[in-house]
């Protein structure tokens, strides 16, 4: 008798969502199948994206070798994005790390601005991080995106402290959210219910916060495998949204990714490639030399 | 259902005044109010006791005998505030609880032959809390074993598989439904054997305002699959309706739920809405969040 391999067939399809505007917009998501299984019966029509990571301010802990592919924009943010997007990315992500009351606690004002100024000087779209001050964020986000009503930006993080707010400027200003739970599954879900409730499920991508290689990586891992399943397998209407797996900051705070590069390079590296087996749809990474590894990595499939 | 009243506790601030100032009235009244909202057994979880044991679990015992005539569930983990209890109890008791460990089987299990009384034992082992439904079985089946050459009969023992709370990150509905299966097949395992659970638990981290809607209908649930008995709050009015048949229609609906059968929403009420969406998460069927009655 032939052997005929099982295949599966499930009923929950995660959302496929759109970021940015016209020919800048790229979509994530809305895949039917578990990660990486070609082999059952459904598809993945956006394969996994990749954005690279933008700092506000000229970074003050980076180990030389995370310098390196941008020292001489390292002080301009906006020169910075646009070296990113040589690499070849999907995204650029902007990480508003000085707007941080506990970092330089610089002005909603001058962030907003600085969104707008970047998102304008990329032809992909543009993903923005507050700081996750959960106060400072309501006034920073909010202003991020009425200074770019209507780019559909994808903004966050919205966490549980602060979601009515953040989520209404986000709403009112045609941009996406980001939906951000510390490594809890119910606290997960829990959001998105409260959330969805004024705010469109479509419009929705979850951060469930990823950890890095040995720094608890497991966590984010079985979290976002299992997301995957509930969403895909049992049709939980509040798991099948689009995954962020904003990885880089997490992994280039490790001692071993700043001990020298080849080993930061296979930290991101590792860490990037697990969570994508896991169900990530975009990964946020620091290192351009990552992007490339990950990427020849894949193809090689 | 056996209902084992759950309200005497010295976790409640009231109560462990009461027994360490020997308040009858409040005592009393907390047994007098269960008895008449239809519990079976009075518990008296009265913690390690570690102050005047004897004394104490005696002057207990009687304060609460003067105030109800049904009989008493003697909770402690210290064997000597359990021995005086049992001793003065007037009704057949039931000693709460023994488990697998070492000390529980050389100091529990013999009071229970010695005073010829019911006796709650758990799961529990020396290795801890056994994860899944076949090690929960392994572990009961050698402790009643255990029980058994020691003198104590299969009908006499009421094993306890451990509620933990449904709201446990990621894992919380995992229990739930370990525990619903573990009740199914308990019977056809250990024949003669009755069952009880500390129901509150399954609600311990939830929302204070939602809690008596999981302990009253996992409790169903657990009836559905043949639980014998449980520890709850007798004072829980609509729990008791549920457990005493005066909602057959809930009943139903959470029953039909388990058994896999769809039910209309636009045709039942707002709370029948509720029992069949908590009978989903904890059957494991709907992922568990705070906000499962929203969705």
């Amino acid at each position: 008798m032939d052997y005929r391999a099982p295949v599966e067939a499930y009923t929950g399809v995660v959302r496929e969502i759109t970021i940015g505007k016209g020919n800048k917009s790229l979509k994530i998501g809305g895949e039917n199948i578990l990660p990486f299984h070609f082999f059952d019966q459904g598809s993945n029509p956006n394969p996994a994206r990749f954005a690279l990571e933008v700092l506000d301010m000229k970074p003050e802990d980076w180990p030389e070798h995370a310098v390196e592919p941008y020292r001489d924009v390292i002080s301009d943010p906006v020169a910075w994005a646009k070296k990113a997007r040589g690499f070849g990315v999907d995204a650029v992500s902007l990480l508003l790390v000085s707007t941080d009351p506990a970092v330089k606690d610089s002005p909603a004002d001058k962030a907003a601005a600085l969104a707008k100024e970047v998102a304008g000087a990329l032809d992909v779209p543009l993903i923005v991080y507050g700081s996750g001050d959960e106060v400072k964020d309501v006034e920073v986000l909010s202003k991020v995106a009425a200074a770019c009503d209507g780019m559909n930006l994808l903004i966050g993080p919205v966490l549980k402290e602060n979601y009515e707010a953040v989520g209404k400027a986000i709403l009112d200003h045609g941009h996406t959210a980001i939906a951000q739970s510390p490594l809890d599954i119910n606290l997960l879900k829990e959001l998105n219910v409260k959330l969805s409730k004024f705010f469109p499920a479509e419009r929705i991508v979850i951060d469930p916060l990823s950890s890095a290689l040995g720094y608890g990586m497991e966590y984010s891992f079985s979290l976002i495998e299992r997301v995957k399943q509930i969403g895909i397998m049992t049709k939980d209407s509040m798991t099948m949204m689009p995954i962020i797996a904003n990885l880089g900051g997490e992994c280039w705070k490790t001692k071993q990714a700043k001990e020298n590069k080849k080993q930061g390079l296979l930290w991101e590296g590792m860490t990037a490639m697990s969570l994508l087996l896991a169900g990530a749809n975009i990964v946020v990474l620091r290192h351009p030399e990552t992007l490339k590894l990950i990427k020849e990595t894949i193809q090689a499939r | 259902m056996i209902i084992i009243g759950e309200n005497i506790h010295v976790i409640a601030k009231a109560v462990s005044t009461a027994i360490r100032e020997k308040d009858s009235s409040v005592i009393g009244d907390l047994a007098k109010a269960q008895t008449e909202a239809g519990a079976n057994y009075v518990d008296l979880n009265v913690g390690p006791m570690k102050k005047d044991p004897e004394e104490n679990m005696r002057w207990l015992v009687n304060t609460v005998q003067e105030a109800t005539d049904l009989p008493l569930s003697i909770d402690t983990m210290n064997p000597v505030a359990m021995e005086a209890g049992l001793k003065a109890c007037k009704k057949r008791p039931l000693l709460n609880s023994a488990s697998g460990k070492t000390d529980s089987k050389a100091q529990m299990l013999p009071l229970a032959k010695k005073y010829n009384c019911n006796v709650v034992i758990s799961v529990m082992t020396d290795r801890g809390m056994p994860p899944d439904v076949d090690s929960k079985i392994e572990s009961i089946m050698d402790t009643v074993t255990y029980a058994n050459d020691l003198g104590i009969a299969n009908e006499d023992i009421w094993v306890d598989p451990i509620i933990l709370p449904v709201s446990t990150a990621g894992e919380g509905q995992r229990f739930t439904v370990a525990n619903l299966e573990f009740i199914k097949i308990l019977e056809d395992v250990l024949p003669g054997v009755k069952s009880t659970v500390g129901l509150s638990n399954v609600s311990n981290g939830v929302p204070s305002e939602l809690r008596p809607l999981l302990n009253a209908v996992y409790l169903v649930m657990l009836a559905k699959n043949g639980l014998y008995s449980a520890i709850a709050d007798p004072l829980d009015k609509d729990l008791m309706r549920l457990i005493k048949g005066e909602s057959p229609k809930e009943v139903e609906l959470i029953h039909k739920t388990m058994d896999g059968g769809d039910v209309d929403f636009s045709t039942i009420s707002r709370k029948q809405v509720e029992y069949v969406k908590t009978a989903k998460v904890l059957m494991g069927e709907t992922l568990y969040s705070d906000a499962w009655l929203e969705s």
